[in-house]
């Protein structure tokens, strides 16, 4: 029973939504647009789930002081301080001048920026490590990934004998393989998944109800 | 007061010619399609009447305009669409009145728009004659690209259960070996023998996306494997409700394995439900906990090279697998082990080898040559000129 | 020398963090420029947007956040000043929650300085939440998807949006994305099905996924990351920083990020090809000792 009515359930309801896709009547679309809005609010009621989870890991570490207690002390008091000032400004929180504004725009934003800038660096390092001739795929890749980097920088355009040539490799390159790799892994991406929506929809994969 | 009614003849605009209205194909019920011919003008104002006989203005479209779909009613619940309506397209030129402004108020809204109308009527010979058609509601999509897809998917599902009958009779059935997968109970041996856990990151997308789900059918399999070898496993989850999932899915995992006193509840984690907040949470959680594996599958996006690298500066084995193209080459270059598109669907299936979850992806490698075989020969047809594949595959309203 | 080029080939990751740091910081203290040319795909963005008729409306929708706001901000703010400058009304509309605090105050700021009026010439109907239903919805009925602006305005009572009731009544839709949802699903939910014209700014990492919707025809321009705005503001401000007029005190942030995007290319593939010149000598070594 306990296994029985979830792959029940997960059934009908797969089956109905991707009815959706061929069964245009507007009587049978009534009622996946509310199964998505289902959907939606259980989505945001598991939101106090998240929070209460958030509390429950780091509280007790920080009151045993364990290792590290003071960063989740801060994330703490960050998670209390921005719910107070969202709360006690209301539906005019965003307005200039208030608590919850300042935050975002002098501690969310700089911080999110920040951690999105730390790509420019990480991406230096990786690409240092990664990027040897080590065998011909490996040769492929480095060639393919100079050739477009040097195109994009105009002292590319101004090397001698490629430096005329260099965009329109770059093109070529953007523009043939790299699409025709995308649209391989897309077409194959998209066979996987409906293999894999149609094992659970079917109750094959059980996997997630412990079976 | 010749001359006069003379130049407001010669002021007025044709109708619209060769009106018509029709339910469009494979239609939902609540669209009508208005065609007419354009006989010039600065635009075309689309009247419909409503239950009580009253001519509403629908639409007004600037000019050129040739065509109209109109919404029947946005809110088939508390509106349902009436059994046909009747329409008439009046052209507009330089002398039509302006078209009335909105207001706050619905009662002046409702004047100045019955006003407007009142307007288009004194220049009837704008007007084209009333149309009236029934729309039509399909209760299946039968367009060539539809019943394609519909095929291609009723296939893979009868190829599944071909083949699972197949093994069921004792035939072998092949999948080639994928080092990434393999590398997930390495990684988990590896972790063991360090006394180090495993860190799981299920991606950052909703529990909707094909991707998470994938991934929450593969924890299964890894917290299985991690309680076998008595290991430790922690999941870093972006969004709340996939770490409800998660939890449930590794203490199923836990229990199944024989050691359900091996589960922390407080391994499952929700870190914040902000991309960069999420992404710098869990690089915390590998620089203070060190796990010794990172897997990463699922969907992600910019944070998945700064994850990467940061399991590298920590020396963990890293598998990545996701089939997000734009976050592929990140993977390729800071993971040890990437798992391609429909590799990260093919997960489960490997690592559990039950014969039915393993039809479904020989049922899909079915599928992809055909695929491949249409791709070819619409290429082949295309390239002389002939656009019948095109067409076939056109998915369309 | 064996040791050496071992060394350089394992050398502390934080060596190439500072390496990075200088050529980041290089173009900015020492005004170095490099000219760049422009994609063709941005010039058709450009010669479209151009080509609109003063009057027509544009639905623009903003979709970014403080992370990517360095790639498409500076889009978002030519863009402004260049459909302004035309005298085309723009309605605003965002699917990220995050962007609000973002594009309000830039589009406030940009109106302003060309004298523009919020609800004659442009509106911010706000943000909707729904991600692909919101789009779908966007393309069937914007007042009932946004019965009222930001300002809580009535929006079927703005001018701006009288007889506009659904995406295709708009001259044109442009997107400004830095994601999940954006260009893609507005291409894939709504532009086909409505016969859209529609453009789009996007980060470098999803300019690849785009080209082919360009290709296609389904997008008739595309503007990718830090390169894509750089060469947007050359074509909008051929002269440079503006010093006078409605755009003056424009500071063509995405013209002065070229050049340090530039030069940390140019670092790269130095280092790149270090690595691998390292590389094939250790090995020779290696296979004659």
């Amino acid at each position: 029973m306990k296994r029985t009515v979830p792959l029940v359930v997960t059934f009908l309801v797969g089956m109905f939504m991707i009815g959706e896709f061929f069964i245009p009547h507007h009587l049978y679309r009534v009622w996946t647009a509310e199964f998505l809005v289902w959907g939606l609010i259980l989505a945001a009621a598991a939101f106090v789930l998240g929070l209460i989870n958030l509390i429950q890991v780091n509280l007790p570490k920080v009151l045993r002081k364990e290792p590290d207690w003071g960063y989740k002390l801060i994330m703490l008091l960050a998670l209390a301080g921005t719910l107070v000032a969202g709360f006690a400004g209301g539906q005019d929180r965003q307005t200039p001048g208030t608590v919850y504004q300042w935050i975002f725009d002098y501690v969310f934003v700089p911080l999110n920026a920040t951690m999105f800038a730390l790509l420019a660096f990480y991406i230096a390092s990786a690409a240092f490590r990664a990027f040897r001739a080590r065998n011909l795929d490996a040769t492929v890749l480095l060639a393919a990934a100079i050739l477009v980097m040097l195109a994009r920088v105009p002292i590319g355009e101004s090397l001698p004998f490629i430096g005329d040539y260099l965009p329109r490799l770059m093109n070529w390159i953007m523009d043939v393989p790299n699409i025709a790799a995308r649209r391989a892994i897309f077409i194959g991406a998209a066979l996987g998944a409906v293999a894999t929506g149609l094992r659970v929809i079917l109750g094959l994969e059980r996997s997630h109800l412990g079976d | 007061m010749i001359l006069a009614n003379l130049f407001l003849t010669a002021a007025l605009a044709a109708p619209p010619g060769d009106f018509t209205v029709t339910s469009p194909p494979h239609s939902d019920g609540l669209n009508l399609q208005l065609s007419w011919t354009d006989p010039g003008g600065t635009g075309f104002a689309v009247l419909r009447k409503d239950a009580q006989g009253t001519y509403q203005l629908s639409s007004i479209l600037p000019a050129g305009s040739e065509s109209y779909n109109d919404k029947v009613t946005t809110d088939p619940r508390k509106d349902p669409p009436r059994e046909s309506y009747t329409y008439r397209v009046a052209t507009l030129d330089a002398d039509s009145a302006l078209p009335p402004l909105a207001d706050d108020d619905d009662d002046a809204a409702a004047a100045n728009q019955a006003r407007y109308v009142a307007e288009l009527f004194d220049r009837s010979a704008n007007l084209s004659p009333e149309v009236t058609a029934s729309p039509v509601a399909s209760w299946l999509n039968t367009s060539p690209g539809h019943l394609l897809l519909l095929l291609l998917i009723a296939s893979v599902g009868g190829l599944i259960y071909w083949f699972t009958d197949q093994a069921r009779k004792g035939s072998e059935i092949f999948i080639r070996r994928i080092p990434g997968i393999d590398a997930i109970e390495e990684g988990i041996g590896r972790a063991t023998e360090m006394g180090k856990p495993v860190l799981y990151v299920p991606g950052i997308d909703e529990l909707q996306d094909i991707q998470t789900i994938a991934s929450m059918l593969i924890l299964g399999q890894v917290a299985k494997t991690v309680a076998e070898y008595q290991s430790e496993i922690i999941v870093s989850c972006c969004i709340p409700i996939v770490r409800e999932v998660a939890d449930e899915v590794v203490k199923a995992g836990f229990y199944q394995a024989g050691h359900p006193d091996a589960y922390h509840p407080g391994n499952t984690r929700f870190i914040s439900s902000e991309q960069f907040a999420f992404c710098a949470g869990t690089n915390g959680i590998m620089l203070r906990e060190k796990p010794a594996t990172n897997i990463y599958l699922g969907r992600f996006f910019a944070e998945s090279l700064i994850l990467a690298e940061t399991g590298y500066i920590n020396r963990s084995i890293q598998i990545a697998g996701t089939a997000e193209a734009t976050q592929l080459p990140f993977f390729v270059a800071a993971c040890d082990y990437t798992l391609i598109g429909e590799e990260l669907f093919a997960v489960s299936a490997y690592l559990s080898r039950d014969p039915r979850l393993v039809s479904s992806l020989k049922a899909s490698d079915y599928v992809k040559v055909f695929c491949v075989a249409c791709v070819l020969l619409g290429t082949a047809l295309a390239s002389i000129g002939n656009p019948i594949m095109i067409d076939l595959f056109t998915i369309g309203e | 020398m064996l040791d050496l080029l071992i060394k350089f080939q394992d050398m502390d990751r934080r060596w190439v963090f500072l390496g990075m740091g200088f050529a980041i910081l290089l173009p900015m203290l020492a005004n170095i420029t490099f000219g760049f040319e422009v994609d063709e795909r941005v010039q058709a963005l450009y010669d479209e947007v151009e080509a609109l008729p003063a009057g027509s409306t544009v639905l623009l929708s903003a979709d970014f956040d403080p992370a990517s706001r360095p790639e498409l901000d500076p889009f978002f703010r030519a863009h402004l000043h260049h459909l302004f400058r035309k005298d085309v009304k723009v309605v605003m509309v965002t699917l990220w929650e995050f962007a609000p605090p973002l594009i309000l105050p830039t589009t406030e700021e940009i109106a302003g300085k060309h004298g523009k009026e919020y609800g004659t010439d442009w509106a911010f109907l706000g943000y909707k939440p729904g991600k692909e239903l919101a789009i779908k919805a966007i393309g069937e009925n914007i007042p009932k998807t946004f019965p009222k602006d930001s300002r809580g305005n009535v929006t079927t009572a703005l001018p701006v949006m009288q007889g506009m009731k659904q995406a295709k009544d708009f001259a044109m839709l442009m997107s400004v994305s830095a994601g999940f949802p954006g260009t893609r699903e507005y291409v894939l939910q709504i532009q086909g099905q409505y016969n859209l014209k529609m453009g789009s700014s996007c980060t470098a990492v999803s300019a690849p996924d785009y080209i082919p919707f360009y290709k296609a025809g389904q997008l008739f321009g595309l503007a990718g990351g830090m390169p894509g705005s750089a060469q947007y503001e050359k074509l909008v401000f051929p002269d440079g920083p503006p010093t006078s007029g409605p755009a003056k005190g424009e500071r063509l942030l995405a013209t002065q990020a070229i050049n340090v995007l530039n030069l940390g290319h140019l670092f790269i593939i130095a280092l790149i090809v270090l690595g691998n010149i390292a590389f094939f000598i250790t090995r020779r070594i290696e296979d004659q000792g």
